[in-house]
């Protein structure tokens, strides 16, 4: 009898310890994407539980990591494509970290807010390889291989969005 | 310097983030050194990408209260993920052309094929011996009924020079120019 509830036990152990790895990541990254952390929230989820319907890919630890990464940036790419915006919103919780003076926490939301702003101004596309290269530091081939596209469209992508945001950010100086 | 010597926007904002190769990454390396108005838009982007980190962290989030409340989601997506593929897997999937419906159809069409063939087929007249027929021989046209025949011959004609004409009705026609005289002959041998 518990030779048959064994294999079981096992795989939910092994899908708890992959999702512990990850959540944080994935959230995080999904996040960066959308910019919004209830959307975030339910991407992320739909990520994970596609990821695990295909046990078979999650054998080798660090391929499962990138397949997830890929899944994920699809994910929310998709998404956006779908609801064709990005919105950008704080939440209500409570700061977790109060290392942070309220001035500093004040200032931090408002950098983030004139970011987020600028962001708006990018494709979906755009905003995945410019957050994976600038805020993630993943090298081009590997935003590539998230992208699903060639280094070159990549390399386009990212120079479009670069360019975009520093127009921006002359526009807001002016 | 002339506007065409410089980099495009799309090769400083690739140069500020060290994604051009070697031999681009030289050359626009050398004219940002000389040329002050491209120094200062690819400073410009270095100053814009140090600015992006600011976007790294969510927003002030009870990250363990979202992580507990994401980690239940995926188990409870994940067990209705299954009791649909349990769903899946008890109803038995026919596939659409099995030995059976693959036999009857290929049957079905054969048959098809045939009747096609064989009412496409031009089936020969049967001619009865009563029935009069009217046909060119070569010398001439000959109304034949049974061992009985009726012909118009060309004498001294060349036949190769005879043209000959047949209508729905049963009705044979000969016509021939004679090429000293100009003359023309026609022949008609009607049916009844």
């Amino acid at each position: 009898m518990s030779e048959a509830i064994e294999p079981g036990l096992e795989l939910l152990d092994e899908q708890n310890r992959f999702i512990s790895n990850h959540l944080r990541r994935i959230f995080l990254q999904i996040y960066r994407i959308v910019g919004n952390v209830a959307d975030a929230q339910d991407l992320t989820q739909d990520a994970f539980i596609k990821a695990l319907q295909h046990q078979e890919q999650l054998k080798d630890d660090q391929k499962a990591a990138h397949w997830l990464s890929r899944i994920a940036t699809n994910t929310a790419i998709d998404f956006l494509r779908r609801s064709g915006r990005a919105t950008f919103c704080e939440i209500d919780h409570a700061p977790e970290s109060h290392s942070e003076t309220p001035e500093e926490l004040v200032l931090q939301g408002e950098h983030r807010e004139y970011l987020e702003d600028g962001l708006r101004l990018l494709s979906p596309r755009e905003r995945a390889a410019l957050m994976l290269r600038d805020v993630e530091g993943l090298p081009a081939e590997e935003v590539a291989v998230q992208l699903n596209c060639s280094k070159a469209t990549v390399r386009s992508h990212i120079a479009n969005a670069r360019t975009k945001m520093l127009r921006y950010m002359e526009r807001r100086k002016r | 310097m002339k506007r065409s010597h410089h980099p495009d926007p799309a090769t400083l904002a690739l140069h500020a983030g060290g994604d051009l190769g070697w031999f681009q990454a030289w050359r626009t390396a050398r004219h940002v050194e000389r040329c002050g108005e491209c120094r200062d838009e690819a400073a410009a982007y270095r100053g814009m990408r140090e600015t992006l980190p600011g976007l790294a962290e969510a927003p002030g989030i009870q990250w363990d209260h979202l992580a507990r409340e994401m980690r239940a989601n995926i188990r409870l997506g994940l067990a209705a993920g299954e009791c649909i593929r349990e769903v899946d897997v008890a109803v038995p999937r026919v596939p659409l052309l099995n030995g059976f419906r693959a036999a009857f159809v290929a049957a079905a069409a054969l048959v098809l094929v045939v009747t096609g063939i064989v009412l496409e087929r031009p089936t020969p007249s049967a001619v009865s011996a009563g029935v009069p027929v009217v046909q060119a021989t070569g010398e001439g046209v000959e109304r034949r009924s049974g061992d009985h025949a009726f012909a118009l011959m060309h004498e001294g004609v060349n036949t190769n020079r005879v043209t000959y004409s047949v209508s729905a009705q049963g009705t044979m026609g000969a016509s021939y120019v004679d090429p000293q005289t100009n003359l023309v002959t026609m022949t008609k041998v009607y049916v009844e």
